[in-house]
């Protein structure tokens, strides 16, 4: 048996032996002793973005043919949350290159200090009205846009005898009670976008009693876009027939079906969808800026941006061939929901209070 | 007392509890700084629009309801079990004590996730969204402070009192309404108001099975850090929440200072064994509770971690050396897990290292300023530690945000409390003459501490050292704000594979609490046969 000083002298001996196992294991890592997070191997850059992110395979190969360098993906939350993290890290940054700020967060990365300055060969070839204008003009830049949209599980409203809902206002209707799962806009870059537009639709003093309704109904709010697709909607085993989700999302289901599955279930409904632009930009303090600045750039090359379609579903910014399954079952809505990216950095925080008032 | 050979040790203590009191301070200014002044200029706007706002008072009325219910409850399960305990003995009744004690040095993730695998979507029955699993975890995590709180008091109520009270002709219930009860009234209102503060501050139990739509003041600092960007919100609510910590521990320390007039017993009364129908069944009853309460909901953590497909199998066991694709962590999670290790190592030494100065001084002076201010960790919810660090050490001229050694930092601030408790006790009831004898003889400072100091001391240092290093191991509510993805502690992964729905994560969530209760658990008794009983938790 062990006496208890031989086991309070070989614990002593251990905490002494991780300390210097630490303090050595710094030394050796790099030169910078308080950053061993830092790895200075110029061949990884670090991508920070939100959980649901997919990094296409054949993307990431060419940016290594043509830089030497790999992609690492630092996933953190959802987008909401994944911007915060890095406001807080910001100057001494999780990665190199943060990627899916959208359009409603934009502001609040402008407002801190996150960014460093960036121009990009190929920000020409992106249309106007998706580019940021005046400040920031240089330190986000447009990767990506989509469409945020109620997806319906049109099977199950076939199989139960329900008529499929069209308008935002069927959703507040008794038949569809208990139907609706929704993001929150606390966390959830979706969840934002739709807060954004109710707004846009119902006006400054009509969104709440939209929102009232849609409480009094059922809706169920989630934290994230993961745990309302996965966890809670009826085309992945959940029981709500009514997501919010993205105009792009119908094709996912087949694509992701592995050859189960020749269409969709779901269909997309074109009433509720607010547009969102997804931007990138380089994190100020790595200690990379230059390949950071490449990866950037390699955003808005062909290669990533018709990836971009089948694996994060969303739509290019330069014009690239759409893949079959986007020709036909992904939305591209007409006359979207949305505000002036000016109002909304102004109200943006006040809006996500009076709703917190009100919905939880 | 303090003058001659003592002084030079008082010299360190001394700055041993200035740097704790640094260490509270800077990151309280740091937070309160950027509440005041958001944009670098003073303005009181955040205290407006939060105290102002509805919202914030139903919080803070949800937030000490949730706390007194989970007080009401634990003391009531607590006390008859506490008392049937001390006074009754049977085949395994040691056991069940131990068995009870467990929770409290489990990791709060570790006890939210095993309620998570009993009451959550593939529980027995699913009460995500409501305050039940809460409750029920907290009664798990508490039951320790009021079996150890209350059973040390009725283990030494005087054995006369009760032949006493029978020979003037009171029965068993006149004698516990008119005597006992009186008597122990005091410990269970201590215990009460401990339990009470625990759950007033508590987090990493809501963040798991609060699933977004229940929440606390100290979840909602959170919340408001990092999800929200509203610094300045999240500083009024953790100010809001020192208050009533502060306000906790003074009804406490009145209490305990009541407490502490009533004498021991001449006489303590032996537990005896059971007698009769109204024993048995009082014991099954014991029994039953302690295994609804705590051995359940472990049983359901383990079960869940074997979970594979339809089937049983050892496949997230398997893959804790691996990271699996589709969940939040960047990291395999025994990588995790060595971090853990590793910061608790240094944790615990710095705990110890500051702590055990800071109790000597603290000691010789019983509530004077060394003794209080040794309080303040205390009085500072790990959220506001984990915040406040982050934000006194982002700025100019040192960032030190990416230094490593920033978690353990914070962790040995939030255990130190932990230490003292268990060390200023012991070193009190310490004679000091043996000291001063060996001082008159000449003995240096290094010599009388090493030969006489720690010897005296060991147990309580083994002890402390013991539940430093498993708070550390287990710590949750700063850690989750100062962790860089690269290096996320195992609580931290845990939450970090609970945070999305998906099969892969889930399982080996449960397979890591698992691992890191056996952990915990392991400490624990090796600290236990080293330190003795008592020296296992902190006296309240």
């Amino acid at each position: 048996m062990i006496t208890a000083p031989a086991l309070a002298r070989r614990a002593a001996a251990f905490v002494a032996f991780v300390v210097l196992a630490t303090a050595c294991g710094d030394d050796n890592g790099n030169g910078d002793a308080e950053s061993p997070e830092q790895d200075t191997t110029a061949d990884v850059v670090r991508l920070v973005t939100y959980d649901s992110f997919a990094l296409s395979d054949d993307a990431a190969a060419e940016f290594e043919a043509r830089t030497g360098a790999t992609i690492e993906v630092i996933a953190s939350g959802d987008a909401g949350t994944t911007l915060t993290r890095a406001l807080l890290a910001a100057g001494a940054p999780e990665g190199d290159v943060i990627f899916g700020i959208d359009d409603t967060l934009a502001g609040r990365a402008l407002a801190e200090d996150l960014l460093e300055p960036v121009s990009p060969a190929g920000l020409d070839r992106v249309p106007a009205d998706l580019r940021i204008e005046g400040e920031g003009a240089d330190l986000l830049v447009p990767i990506d846009t989509g469409d945020v949209c109620m997806n319906v599980d049109a099977e199950w409203f076939a199989d139960s005898g329900l008529e499929v809902p069209v308008t935002l206002d069927d959703l507040t209707e008794p038949d569809y009670r208990d139907l609706t799962v929704v993001q929150s806009p606390v966390t959830s870059s979706p969840g934002l976008a739709f807060l954004i537009g109710t707004i846009d639709r119902y006006g400054d003093d009509g969104w709440q009693d939209y929102w009232s309704s849609l409480d009094d109904n059922g809706v169920l709010v989630r934290p994230s876009w993961d745990d309302a697709y996965y966890g809670d909607y009826t085309v992945s085993g959940g029981d709500r027939p009514i997501v919010l989700s993205y105009a792009s999302s119908p094709p996912a289901e087949v694509v992701f079906s592995e050859g189960t599955r020749t269409e969709p279930a779901s269909v997309v409904m074109t009433d509720s969808c607010t547009r969102q632009i997804e931007y990138a930009g380089v994190l100020r303090g790595t200690d990379r800026p230059e390949l950071a600045a490449e990866l950037v750039e390699f955003m808005l090359d062909d290669a990533w941006q018709s990836e971009l379609p089948l694996t994060n579903f969303v739509f290019p910014v330069v014009d690239v061939p759409l893949p079959e399954e986007f020709e036909l079952w992904a939305e591209r809505p007409d006359s979207p929901m949305g505000l002036d990216s000016e109002l909304v950095d102004e109200r943006r925080d006040d809006w996500v209070e009076s709703w917190r008032e009100l919905m939880e | 007392m303090t003058t001659g050979p003592l002084a030079r040790r008082s010299l360190i203590g001394t700055l041993a509890v200035t740097l704790v009191f640094l260490a509270v301070a800077v990151p309280v200014a740091a937070l309160l700084w950027r509440t005041v002044a958001p944009g670098g200029t003073p303005e009181g706007d955040a205290f407006a629009r939060m105290l102002g706002s509805a919202r914030t008072w139903r919080l803070i009325g949800v937030t000490v309801a949730q706390a007194a219910a989970s007080c009401v409850v634990t003391v009531a399960v607590g006390t008859p079990l506490a008392w049937f305990l001390a006074r009754r003995t049977f085949p395994g009744a040691g056991l069940l004590r131990t068995v009870v004690i467990v929770p409290f040095v489990l990791p709060t993730v570790v006890v939210g996730a095993a309620f998570a695998s009993l009451l959550g979507a593939q529980g027995v029955i699913d009460l995500r969204g409501t305050w039940w699993p809460i409750l029920a975890a907290h009664l798990c995590f508490n039951l320790a402070v009021v079996m150890r709180t209350v059973g040390a008091r009725v283990a030494v109520l005087d054995a006369h009192l009760e032949g006493a009270a029978r020979t003037l002709g009171a029965g068993p219930v006149g004698y516990l309404r008119r005597v006992a009860l009186p008597l122990i009234t005091p410990a269970v209102l201590a215990a009460g108001v401990i339990v009470f503060l625990f759950c007033l501050t508590s987090f990493g139990v809501i963040v798991l099975l609060g699933g977004g739509s229940v929440s606390t003041v100290e979840v909602e600092i959170w919340i408001r850090a990092t999800r929200q960007f509203d610094l300045p919100g999240a500083g009024v609510l953790a100010l809001v929440q020192v208050g009533a910590v502060i306000a906790t521990l003074t009804v406490h320390a009145r209490l305990t200072r009541h407490a502490a007039r009533d004498g021991g017993a001449s006489r303590r009364a032996a537990p005896r064994r059971l007698r009769g129908v109204g024993d048995r069944a009082a014991a099954f009853a014991v029994v039953a509770t302690v295994g609804l309460v705590t051995l359940a909901p472990l049983a359901a953590l383990v079960v869940q971690s074997l979970r594979v497909g339809d089937g049983l199998g050892l496949a997230h066991w398997r893959n804790l050396g691996t990271v699996t694709a589709g969940t939040s962590l960047a990291v395999a999670p025994l990588d995790a897990l060595f971090v853990s290790l590793v910061n608790a190592a240094v944790a615990m030494a710095v705990a110890v290292g500051l702590g055990l100065p800071a109790a000597v001084l603290a000691a010789r002076r019983p509530g004077g300023l060394a003794d209080r201010a040794l309080l303040l960790p205390l009085g500072v919810s790990a959220t506001t530690i984990g915040l406040g660090l982050l934000l006194a050490v982002g700025r100019p001229p040192v960032d030190l945000r990416r230094a490593w050694w920033l978690v353990p930092a914070a962790q040995a601030l939030v255990a130190l409390p932990l230490v003292v408790r268990v060390l200023v006790p012991a070193i009190r009831s310490a004679p000091l003459r043996l000291e001063e004898s060996a001082a008159l003889l000449g003995a240096g400072p290094v010599a009388r501490w090493w030969r006489i100091g720690l010897p005296v001391h060991r147990r309580a240092i083994v002890a402390g050292s013991g539940l430093a290093f498993v708070a550390c191991l287990g710590e949750f509510g700063a850690t989750v704000f100062l962790a860089r993805s690269n290096r996320p502690t195992a609580p931290v992964a845990i939450e970090q594979l609970l945070s999305r729905p998906g099969a892969a994560g889930y399982g080996q969530a449960m397979a890591m609490a698992c691992l890191l209760a056996l952990l915990c658990a392991a400490v624990i008794v090796v600290v236990d046969r080293a330190a003795g009983a008592e020296g296992a938790a902190p006296g309240f």
